[in-house]
């Protein structure tokens, strides 16, 4: 904002006043500018909502089921060197039954595409398979208001991630996950845009805020009411009530702070910075702590914090809900 | 001034994967029982365990059940962790035995480790120890990591671990490349514990 106002200060001395125009300052002030707009990752720190007058495609899982076992036979794609079929269709049956095991990988950073599968799971599993069955054969597929034409890098890759654990064996999920990657790109992943070997574990992979809230938008038309940003705290006042109220109405996507959520080592200066997706299933409070229950990492976990310790590691709130044919 | 710059160059050259290998050398009866009694109680209630201060006074515990893992934070010793350990069924008398282990060695977190080989489901201990005194001060990497395989593994003519018998491909355990002690057991050094 001050480099805005310091820019238009600046012309209008030019022109006003006539003075003595700095042609240096004029484009240092011009590429603050750009690196503002692109860089700063300062987003929405109000409430931003998206509104698109059409609803949110809903499904069952038994739809999906159906539409699974009446595939038949697949031959092994051209697409997808490393995926076999039987494997691969194998892999989306259990996410549609199981949507709570989806797993992400040790040491990747594909938290907010298991975030993002947890709610087309959850809502839409049909519209899921139907993706992912047509990426398979055809090697791109329409999802929401999004064309999806993997890269080369990724086609390869996909089915041949190893050392992350249960993602070993799943080979979908290593395509769906490298799939939205590879489409969807934020600030974070300006400098690293094509996949390479370990791609999934750096910025490559990485998701910022607005990313996400993007994502969920553009692929599944929801409704995000979200609050917060990748470098500055949402100020709530209430935040136990405020997470429990939009807990009743929709799915709460939290964005966090994994170095304090999970320790990882003990060192005395960390960034205060969220990196980490989780889906908030459950809330209680007594005696000023908070019982939290979140999914991540293909599983539920209950753990008690105290208010502020929530508040410390909190940094956006997403709360999605569903589009209906009456609102419109 | 002089011996500023040696002990500048000693620290900025030491070889610490090797101080890890010969941690476990040093202390390999005490590991070893760490292993086994922690596989043990594993398989009566699934759980790991962390400390996290310095002073191995904290614990985080995490219990894993079919639907849902707990994690809660005690002090050793606390009344809150033993109704826990009761809650849940774990063997109250092995599980302070096995904090007590895990504290004279400086070992800062155990878990059970899912690796897989050929589609097939494998696990493995995996244990971090935190050294205290001096360390690298140009180095984030701080914690020795064991790693303790229940069959023999194969390794390079370097003593990397293989990704399988006949691979080229070295495997990765939690990000790092793992090498060999004897066939079960594999060490590294790490920038985090967990």
């Amino acid at each position: 904002m001050i480099i805005v106002v310091l820019f238009f200060m600046h012309n209008t001395m030019i022109k006003k006043f006539r003075l003595f125009p700095l042609k240096w300052l004029n484009s240092l002030l011009r590429y603050a500018i750009i690196l503002f707009c692109f860089c700063i990752p300062v987003q929405r720190i109000e409430a931003a909502v998206y509104t698109n007058a059409d609803t949110t495609p809903l499904s069952t899982r038994k739809m999906a089921i159906d539409y699974m076992n009446n595939i038949g036979t697949v031959p092994q794609s051209t697409w997808w060197p490393a995926v076999q079929p039987a494997l691969f269709i194998q892999n989306i049956k259990n996410n549609i039954l199981h949507p709570l095991r989806i797993y992400a990988g040790a040491g990747t950073d594909f938290c907010s595409y298991s975030a993002f599968s947890y709610l087309i799971l959850k809502d839409n599993p049909l519209g899921y398979a139907r993706f992912m069955m047509a990426i398979y054969v055809d090697g791109n597929a329409v999802m929401g208001k999004v064309e999806f034409n993997p890269s080369k890098g990724v086609r390869k890759a996909a089915g041949m991630l190893r050392f992350k654990g249960r993602l070993d064996i799943s080979p979908a999920d290593q395509l769906w996950f490298l799939v939205l990657a590879d489409e969807f790109k934020g600030y974070l992943n300006m400098f690293d845009r094509n996949y390479h070997a370990g791609g999934e574990s750096n910025l490559w992979a990485s998701t910022n805020y607005a990313k996400f809230n993007r994502m969920v938008g553009r692929l599944l038309n929801y409704r995000i009411e979200s609050k917060g940003s990748d470098l500055v705290r949402p100020i709530i006042p209430d935040l136990y009530g405020y997470l429990a109220e939009r807990l009743k109405t929709g799915i709460v996507v939290l964005f966090v702070n994994n170095s304090f959520l999970y320790k990882k080592n003990h060192t005395l200066l960390k960034l205060g910075l969220p990196t980490h997706f989780i889906i908030l299933q459950d809330l209680s409070i007594a005696d000023n702590i908070i019982t939290i229950t979140y999914w991540d990492y293909g599983c539920k976990t209950r753990r008690q914090m105290t208010p502020r310790f929530l508040s410390k590691i909190l940094f956006g709130v997403s709360h999605c809900t569903i589009k209906t044919n009456h609102e419109n | 001034m002089a011996y500023m710059i040696l002990i500048f160059l000693l620290c900025s050259c030491n070889p610490a994967l090797h101080i890890a290998k010969q941690y476990y050398t040093k202390h390999e009866k005490i590991l070893s029982a760490i292993e086994k009694d922690y596989k043990t109680q594993y398989q009566r209630t699934p759980f790991a365990v962390a400390f996290t201060d310095n002073s191995f006074r904290y614990i985080s515990l995490e219990i894993i059940t079919d639907s849902i893992k707990y994690i809660d934070e005690f002090e050793v010793g606390e009344n809150r962790f033993n109704d826990t350990m009761t809650k849940y069924a774990m063997d109250m008398h092995a599980v302070h035995n096995l904090i007590d282990k895990m504290r004279a060695v400086k070992c800062i977190w155990i878990n059970m480790l899912d690796y897989y080989v050929e589609e097939q489901k494998n696990a493995m201990v995996f244990i971090a120890i935190k050294p205290l005194g001096m360390t690298n001060p140009f180095t984030n990497k701080k914690y020795y990591i064991l790693t303790f395989f229940s069959k023999p593994q194969s390794f390079d003519k370097d003593g990397d671990l293989l990704a399988r018998k006949k691979h080229k491909r070295k495997r990765e355990v939690n990000g790092d490349v793992v090498r060999r002690i004897n066939d079960k057991v594999c060490y590294t050094i790490s920038d985090r514990f967990r």
